[in-house]
């Protein structure tokens, strides 16, 4: 993996696709690393992008500064390593911790891009975000990173892929162990000590926005995408049907394939930023990619109009006469 | 940065073998090499003047320390081998040096560099010498030995507080970067023991 240097700090990256093609950029979440994006990196470069994925600071095998690592480096370390690449402009898609970067990013730099993908993050942290991430920080200082890496699990995942993945998950979290250290963890989680929501910046991103979010999750739930939604003007909200947290990692054909679509619509100019809501199709070969959404996408449940049937005239005519 | 096939081998190695003396041996002679360095570290620096509350956490690193040099002394069936102490020693003798000079007169007391420095390789050893990802899967979650190692590993990262809160709030005067280089430099110093341990431990 090629390494250059953002003041002291090494930045692993890994860069693949030709030259001169239009180049994504993806940013991963907390605990994940560059290598996550690989199978993304096969979709899209015979599809004729360049894909860059690295290590955020923190992570990886990328530097993890010890004693401060403030959240908006991120976002001016992206922008250092596009210069050093020569790439003046690129599609940046996000999932998580990455969202909040990309978010950022899109507010300060948003001349260097073409488009945003804002997948399963927040733009500030709301009262059930801010107590979640206390209880994890809480877990990762009082009881360490193992503890941490199990929470996430079923806090990421479905019980669908967690019981199809039940023997491999301790050599992943062994895997997850070794490549990442606690106090990294920490700094990244602390830095939301002083952070400021972005929300009131939000009016700022212009370009295409395509914000994802999964049907369950909790983590991350809807209202936190819909302030998203509401604040950035040519955006639209797309949910990932049956999906939880992680759907990057759950469901790649499923994600590979709306970015794609996006993408698309992107270069050809037929995107239509109208902040409209609309479903993702289960199966990535069917016909019919984004669904439109009936009823209100904020709620999980869904309350038919009520029907006034004779039955029930019945009963309250019963009713009234036994008031009487 | 700590090779992770070095851990995938030393696994090999103890899944095929079990936890022989010489395995337990070649463990508890590099983490008590780690410990005791950071214990006489805490030992002595929590005279150091005008630490107010913050002496009760060094006081409490250097009895948590003992505790975990104590308890592994304890479990470990310990191999009769002297080879095993003589390779240990030469293997650690990069942290033994760097806490030797910690240590120099006048001492981290009298000293806030060694002071900082001794925190900054205290946080490396904490936080980069890690021995669960070698324990196997077939290991018995209850010999002592691993419960030992288990509960140490889960020690250091509480202990590790101290160092990350220190870092952090201490030298503010000397730049950011200048440092986090100097945390780097003790990281990659116990990278490179660890690594080479991880080598030994492998090894038949």
């Amino acid at each position: 993996m090629p390494t250059t240097q953002y003041g002291h700090h090494q930045v692993h990256y890994e860069l693949t696709g030709e030259a001169g093609r239009p180049v994504i950029t993806f940013l991963n979440g907390l605990t994940q690393n560059a290598n996550l994006w690989t199978s993304y990196a096969d979709y899209f470069v015979p599809r004729g992008y360049r894909v860059l994925a690295y290590d955020m600071l923190g992570q990886g095998r990328s530097s993890k500064p010890v004693i401060d690592i403030p959240l908006a480096a991120h976002a001016d370390m992206l922008d250092q390593l596009l210069t050093e690449l020569a790439i003046d402009r690129t599609h940046l898609a996000s999932i998580s911790f990455g969202g909040i970067i990309a978010l950022d990013f899109a507010i300060r730099y948003g001349r260097r891009l073409h488009s945003l993908v804002a997948m399963s993050t927040f733009a500030e942290l709301t009262p059930q975000l801010e107590f979640l991430g206390a209880v994890m920080t809480q877990g990762l200082t009082d009881v360490g990173l193992p503890y941490l890496q199990s929470m996430l699990y079923p806090m990421n995942m479905s019980s669908q892929w967690i019981a199809a993945n039940r023997e491999r998950i301790p050599a992943m979290k062994r895997a997850g162990y070794i490549g990442n250290d606690g106090y990294a963890m920490q700094n990244l989680m602390e830095s939301f000590v002083k952070f400021k929501p972005l929300t009131p910046e939000l009016h700022k991103i212009k370009v295409p926005t395509l914000i994802m979010n999964g049907e369950f999750d909790f983590f991350t739930p809807r209202e936190c995408h819909e302030l998203i939604r509401k604040e950035v003007t040519n955006s639209r909200l797309l949910i990932i049907q049956r999906a939880y947290h992680a759907f990057t990692l759950e469901m790649p054909a499923v994600t590979m394939r709306q970015i794609e679509i996006f993408l698309e619509q992107v270069s050809s100019g037929s995107w239509k930023g109208d902040q409209s809501v609309w479903i993702a199709a289960d199966d990535p070969a069917a016909a019919e990619q984004w669904l439109p959404c009936a009823g209100d996408w904020r709620r999980a449940v869904q309350i038919a109009t009520p029907v006034k049937t004779r039955a029930t005239a019945a009963s309250k005519t019963t009713t009234r006469k036994k008031k009487s | 940065m700590i090779d992770s096939a070095r851990f995938d081998q030393a696994r090999d190695r103890i899944a095929a073998a079990g936890f022989t003396p010489e395995i337990q041996s070649k463990i508890t002679l590099l983490l008590s090499a780690a410990k005791n360095g950071n214990l006489m570290f805490h030992a002595n620096l929590q005279w150091m003047p005008g630490l107010g509350v913050v002496q009760q956490f060094i006081i409490s690193q250097s009895a948590r320390e003992l505790e975990a040099v104590t308890l592994l002394a304890r479990t470990t069936q310990w191999s009769s081998d002297p080879a095993l102490a003589l390779t240990a020693s030469r293997i650690v003798a990069p942290l033994v040096t760097a806490w030797s000079q910690i240590m120099l007169p006048p001492g981290p007391v009298f000293n806030p560099q060694a002071a900082y420095r001794g925190i900054s390789l205290g946080h490396a050893q904490l936080a980069r010498i890690r021995l669960l990802p070698v324990i196997p899967e077939n290991a018995d979650p209850l010999d002592p030995f691993v419960v030992a190692l288990t509960r140490i590993e889960q020690e250091n990262g509480r202990m590790l507080q101290t160092q990350i809160r220190l870092l952090k709030s201490i030298g503010e005067d000397v730049p950011l970067e200048e440092r986090e280089a100097l945390v780097e430099q003790d990281q990659e110093l116990v990278d490179g023991v660890f690594n080479e341990f991880l080598t030994w431990l492998a090894a038949p």
